[in-house]
C-alpha cells in the first residue's frame, strides 16, 4: 500500500466506532430536550408529551413495515390494548405507573403474535386485511367496554415523582429514547438484521439459517410490545381514555407516517411524532380545517412509494451513507497483525460431506432431475456444470430444501430430507443464489453479520473480506457492483463455517482476471475455512482453474463424473454443451 | 332464526358486490384495492347531495353512481400513470394511502354526522313465509349479474382475455400492442360504479358515518379471500355467507353487538387455512 494511502488509512477500531463527538451530541441534545418541559408553557408541554408518544407508536410501525417489510394496519389496537391493561391495574392500586405501562406493553405481544400467525406464509398485502380487521374488530370491542374506570370517572394516578407534567414528560422521552436506542442496537445484530432480510427475500432470509415465521413474529411482537407501550403513555398522560383514542384510522395515519418518513429510524419516529401533534394544531391556527391532515399524510405517502427509495429518513441515511462511502479509502483496511499468521484449518477426516442419492424433481409430467446420484468429499472444490436448462439450480433448490423432492440428501453422512430450508443451512449447508438478493440498504459489513449466521467479531470479517479482496466494510452495498456484491456474499458465507458452500454462478458479473483471481481463491477455501465447496459455473476457465471434481448434468441426468480435466475432455460433454446450443 | 338470518341478504349481496370489485381489480389491473367502500361511499354521499338539491331519487343516484366512476377512474389514472411497473403490494399500499386521503377528503366534503340514506325500494319486499326485502334482492341480484358476467366476459371475449393477460404482465402485454392503460382505465372507472352500487344498497341498512361505510372494504376482503381473489362465484357465495353469518348473530343475544367481528375471524380462518402449505417468494 502506498504510504500516502496508508496514512489515510483509519485504524479498525476507530472506523468501527461512530465517531464520538457526534454520539456526544446527540446525548447533550437528549438530555436538554428532557428538559424541555421546564421551560415550555403547559399547552405546548402538552403538545410535546403527546409528539413523544406519537413518536413511540411511529417506532412500533417501523418495526413491522420499515424494517421487515410487513403491513399493519392496526398499531393503535395495540396501543389501546396497552391502556386498557394500565387502567385496570391503576383503578385496582396495583403496581405503579412505569411498571404498569410495561406490563401493559406486555399484555399486547401475545395479541401482536396471534394477528402474525396468518403472516407467516404470506407477504405484506393479505396481512394488511387481517391487521385492518383486527383494528376494526378492537374498535367494536371497546365500544361496548368501557376502558376500567372510564364510566366511574376513575382518572388514572400518576405516582409522586410523575406527577408533574414536565416530569411526565422527560418520563415519555426517557422511555422513546430507551427504544430507539434499543432498535438502533438490534439493527447492527443479526436479530435486527433478519427483518431487512425477510423484506428483501424470504428464500434469502431461510438460505441464510434464519426461521421466516420466527422472524416475522419476532417483529410482531416486538412491534406489539412497542405499541402498548405507547398506549400506556398515553393513558398516563391523559389520565383518562376512550375508544375515540384509538379508532381504526389513526391507526392508518400511523402507517401513512411510516411510509411517508421511515419510522424505523429514530429520526422519522421522531419527525412521525412532531408531525402528528402539531400539523393539526398548525391548520388551527391558520384557520385551515384539521381534516386536511390525513389528506396530508396520504398526500405523502403516495409520494414516498411513488419515489420508491423508502421514506424520508431512509432517504436522508442513504445520502449521509454515500457521502461517507466517498471518503473511504478503496483498500480494505489492514488486518490486525494476530489475525495475519491465521491457523490453518485442519481437514476433518474424509468421507463425502454432500451425498445425494437417486434424487428425482419432477413439474407434472417433466423430470427435471432424475435420480441424480452425487458426492462431494470433504475439502474438495467440486463443479456442477450443464448446459442452459439441464437442473443445476433445480439441485440447489432441492439440495438446500426449497423444492421437494424423492431420493435422499445426507449432509455429514446423516439423511436431512425432514429438515427445513433454514435448518439445513443451520447444519451447514449454505448456499448463494443466482440473482441478487442482498440487501441494498445494508453497509457491507451489516450483511456480512447476516450472512456468517453468528456475530462476529471484526477481525474475523475482515479476515474473509481478505480473503477474497472485497470492498471496504463500511461501504453501503448499494454503491457496490453486481459482481462484488457475489464477492461479499461468498465472504460472508466462508465466515459462516459451513460443511459446505453451494454456489450459483458466482463468476457472473467478473471480468476474465477478477474471475481467475477468484478460482485461485476458491482453491484455498477447504483449507482456509475447512469448508468444501460445490460450484455451478458456466465459466469453464474459472471450473477448471478451482475444481478438482466435475459432474455434467444434462436434461436432469448425470452425464460424465470424475476428475477434472478428464471430465472437460470427455467427447460426450463436448457434444451436450454444442449439442444443446444447436437446438437452441 | 331463519328471518333473522335473512335480514343479513341485503347486507351480504352489497359484500358480494363489493368482494366482487375486490376481485375485479386485483384479477385486472394487480391492485388489493383497499380504497374500494371508500370510493362507493364518496358516490353514495353525493347522490345524497344531489338528493337535497331536490332531485328525483333515481337521477341521484345515478350523479352519486358518475362521481363514484370518475374518483375511481382518477384513482386509476395516478395508478397507470405512476405506479404501473411497481409490485402488487406497492399498488396495494398506495389504495391505503388513498383510503386514508378519502375519508379526510369525505369529512371535508360531507361533513362528519352519520346520514340517512333512502332505500331504491322503500317498503317493498317479497314474502315468501318469511320476508325479503327488495334492498336485498337488488343487491343479491346485482352482485349475482356482476360475478357471472365479468366472469363469463373474461374467459370468453377478446377484450378479457387481453384485460387478463394485462394483469399478468403489463408491459408484455403493452409490448404486445394490447392498449394497457387505456384498459387499466376502463377496469377502475367500471369497479367505481359497482362500488357505488353495492354502497347505495347497504347504506340504508346501517347506520351511515362515512368511515363505517368506508371499512365495509373489510367483509368485501372477507368475501373476496374466500373467492382466493380469483373467483368471482366462490366471492358471491363468501359475500352472502358472511352477511347471512352476521344476520344470524343478531338472533343471540350474547354475540350480536360483536356480529361486526365477524368478517375478521372469517378472513383470520380463511387465511390461515389456505396458506397452511409452505410458499416461497418468487423463485428467479
Amino acid at each position: 500500500m502506498p504510504p500516502a494511502e496508508a496514512a489515510r488509512t483509519p485504524s479498525p477500531a476507530a472506523a468501527t466506532s461512530r465517531p464520538p463527538v457526534r454520539g456526544l451530541v446527540l446525548g447533550v441534545l437528549a438530555v436538554a430536550v428532557a428538559g424541555l418541559g421546564l421551560v415550555l408553557p403547559s399547552f405546548w408541554l402538552f403538545l410535546a408529551t403527546g409528539a413523544v408518544i406519537s413518536a413511540v407508536t411511529a417506532l412500533s410501525v417501523g418495526i413491522v413495515y420499515g424494517r421487515a417489510g410487513m403491513i399493519s394496519l392496526c398499531q393503535l389496537s395495540f396501543a389501546a390494548i396497552g391502556a386498557f391493561v394500565v387502567a385496570g391495574l391503576n383503578t385496582q392500586g396495583i403496581l405503579v405507573l412505569p411498571l404498569q405501562i410495561l406490563l401493559g406493553g406486555l399484555v399486547a405481544v401475545p395479541f401482536g403474535l396471534l394477528i402474525g400467525l396468518p403472516a407467516l406464509r404470506l407477504r405484506g398485502v393479505n396481512l394488511a386485511i387481517v391487521t385492518l380487521g383486527f383494528a376494526s374488530a378492537v374498535d367494536v370491542v371497546l365500544g361496548l367496554n368501557a376502558f376500567p374506570g372510564a364510566d366511574s370517572g376513575e382518572y388514572v394516578t400518576r405516582p409522586a415523582l410523575l406527577a408533574g407534567d414536565p416530569a411526565y414528560f422527560a418520563f415519555c422521552w426517557a422511555v422513546f429514547v430507551a427504544l430507539a436506542l434499543g432498535l438502533a442496537w438490534l439493527s447492527r445484530r443479526r436479530a435486527g438484521l433478519a427483518w431487512d432480510a425477510v423484506r428483501r427475500s424470504e428464500r434469502a432470509t431461510a438460505a441464510l439459517g434464519l426461521s421466516v415465521p420466527g422472524t416475522k413474529l419476532w417483529a410482531f411482537g416486538l412491534s406489539a410490545f412497542v405499541a402498548g407501550v405507547g398506549g400506556g403513555l398515553l393513558i398516563g398522560q391523559l389520565l383518562t381514555v376512550s375508544r375515540a383514542n384509538f379508532e381504526p384510522v389513526f391507526s392508518l395515519m400511523a402507517f401513512a407516517l411510516g411510509v411517508m418518513l421511515a419510522t424505523q429510524y429514530w429520526e422519522g419516529a421522531l419527525v412521525a411524532g412532531v408531525a402528528m401533534a402539531l400539523v393539526p394544531e398548525i391548520l388551527r391556527r391558520t384557520g385551515l380545517p384539521q381534516d386536511l391532515t390525513s389528506l396530508l399524510f396520504a398526500l405523502g405517502a403516495v409520494e414516498a412509494l411513488f419515489r420508491g427509495t423508502g421514506g424520508l429518513a431512509a432517504r436522508l441515511r442513504l445520502v449521509a451513507a454515500h457521502r461517507r462511502a466517498r471518503d473511504l479509502p478503496a483498500g480494505l483496511p489492514p488486518l490486525p497483525a494476530t489475525q495475519q499468521s491465521r491457523p490453518r484449518v485442519t481437514s476433518a477426516p474424509g468421507g463425502p460431506v454432500l451425498e445425494l442419492s437417486n434424487l428425482s424433481v419432477r413439474y407434472g409430467q417433466v423430470a427435471a432431475l432424475l435420480e441424480v446420484n452425487l458426492r462431494v468429499e470433504r475439502g474438495t472444490v467440486a463443479a456442477l456444470i450443464g448446459p442452459n436448462g439441464a437442473g443445476k439450480s433445480t439441485l440447489i433448490d432441492a439440495v438446500t430444501g426449497f423444492k421437494g423432492y424423492m431420493g435422499t440428501v445426507a449432509l455429514g453422512g446423516r439423511s436431512i430430507d425432514a429438515v427445513s430450508a433454514h435448518g439445513r443451512a443451520r447444519l451447514g449447508l449454505r448456499r448463494s443464489f443466482q440473482q441478487d438478493r442482498t440487501i441494498a440498504d445494508l453497509s457491507v459489513e451489516q450483511y456480512l453479520r447476516l450472512l456468517s449466521g453468528h456475530d462476529l467479531g471484526r477481525a474475523e470479517l475482515l479476515e474473509a473480506l481478505h480473503f477474497l479482496g472485497g470492498p471496504h466494510p463500511e461501504r453501503p452495498m448499494d454503491s457496490v457492483d453486481v459482481g462484488t456484491r457475489r464477492l461479499v456474499e461468498v465472504a460472508g458465507l466462508l465466515a459462516a463455517r459451513p460443511q459446505i458452500v453451494l454456489l450459483d454462478e458466482p463468476g457472473a458479473g467478473l471480468d476474465e482476471a477478477e474471475s481467475l483471481r477468484f478460482a485461485a481463491r476458491l482453491r484455498e477455501v477447504p483449507a482456509v475455512f475447512g469448508c468444501a465447496v460445490l460450484l455451478v459455473e458456466h465459466d469453464m476457465a474459472l471450473v477448471a482453474a478451482a475444481c478438482s471434481q466435475v459432474t455434467v448434468l444434462d436434461f436432469g441426468q448425470v452425464i460424465a463424473s470424475g476428475e477434472c480435466a478428464e471430465v472437460l475432455g470427455s467427447p460426450q460433454v463436448v457434444r451436450a454443451y454444442l449439442g444443446g446450443e444447436d437446438a437452441a | 332464526m331463519l328471518q333473522s338470518a335473512l335480514a343479513g341478504l341485503a347486507a351480504g349481496g352489497a359484500y358480494a358486490l363489493l368482494g366482487a370489485c375486490v376481485v375485479l381489480l386485483y384479477r385486472m389491473v394487480g391492485v388489493l384495492n383497499f380504497s374500494t367502500a371508500a370510493v362507493g361511499a364518496f358516490g353514495a354521499y353525493a347522490s345524497l347531495e344531489f338528493l337535497d338539491l331536490g332531485w328525483p331519487y333515481w337521477v341521484a343516484a345515478l350523479g352519486g353512481i358518475a362521481v363514484g366512476t370518475l374518483l375511481s377512474g382518477g384513482i386509476g389514472w395516478v395508478m397507470s400513470r405512476w405506479f404501473f411497473e411497481v409490485s402488487v403490494g406497492v399498488r396495494s399500499t398506495v389504495t391505503i394511502a388513498l383510503l386514508i386521503g378519502l375519508l379526510g377528503l369525505a369529512h371535508r366534503a360531507f361533513g362528519d354526522a352519520p346520514k340517512a340514506v333512502p332505500s331504491a325500494f322503500p317498503g317493498a319486499s317479497l314474502d315468501l313465509g318469511v320476508t325479503i326485502s327488495s334492498d336485498a334482492l337488488l343487491a343479491l341480484g346485482l352482485a349475482t349479474a356482476l360475478a357471472l358476467g365479468v366472469g363469463a366476459f373474461l374467459n370468453r371475449t377478446l377484450l378479457g382475455v387481453q384485460l387478463r393477460a394485462l394483469s399478468e404482465r403489463p408491459t408484455t402485454a403493452e409490448l404486445l400492442g394490447i392498449p394497457a392503460r387505456r384498459l387499466s382505465l376502463l377496469v377502475w372507472l367500471f369497479g367505481g360504479a359497482a362500488a357505488t352500487v353495492a354502497v347505495l344498497v347497504i347504506a340504508p341498512t346501517r347506520p351511515a358515518d362515512f368511515s363505517s361505510l368506508s371499512f365495509l372494504v373489510l367483509p368485501a376482503m372477507a368475501a373476496a379471500l374466500l373467492g382466493l381473489f380469483q373467483n368471482f362465484t366462490a366471492t358471491l357465495l363468501g359475500g352472502v355467507a358472511v352477511g347471512l353469518l352476521e344476520g344470524l348473530a343478531t338472533y343471540f343475544d350474547a354475540v350480536s353487538p360483536y356480529r361486526s367481528v365477524l368478517p375478521f375471524v372469517m378472513v383470520l380462518l380463511a387465511l390461515l387455512w389456505t396458506q397452511r402449505g409452505e410458499v416461497w417468494d418468487a423463485a428467479r
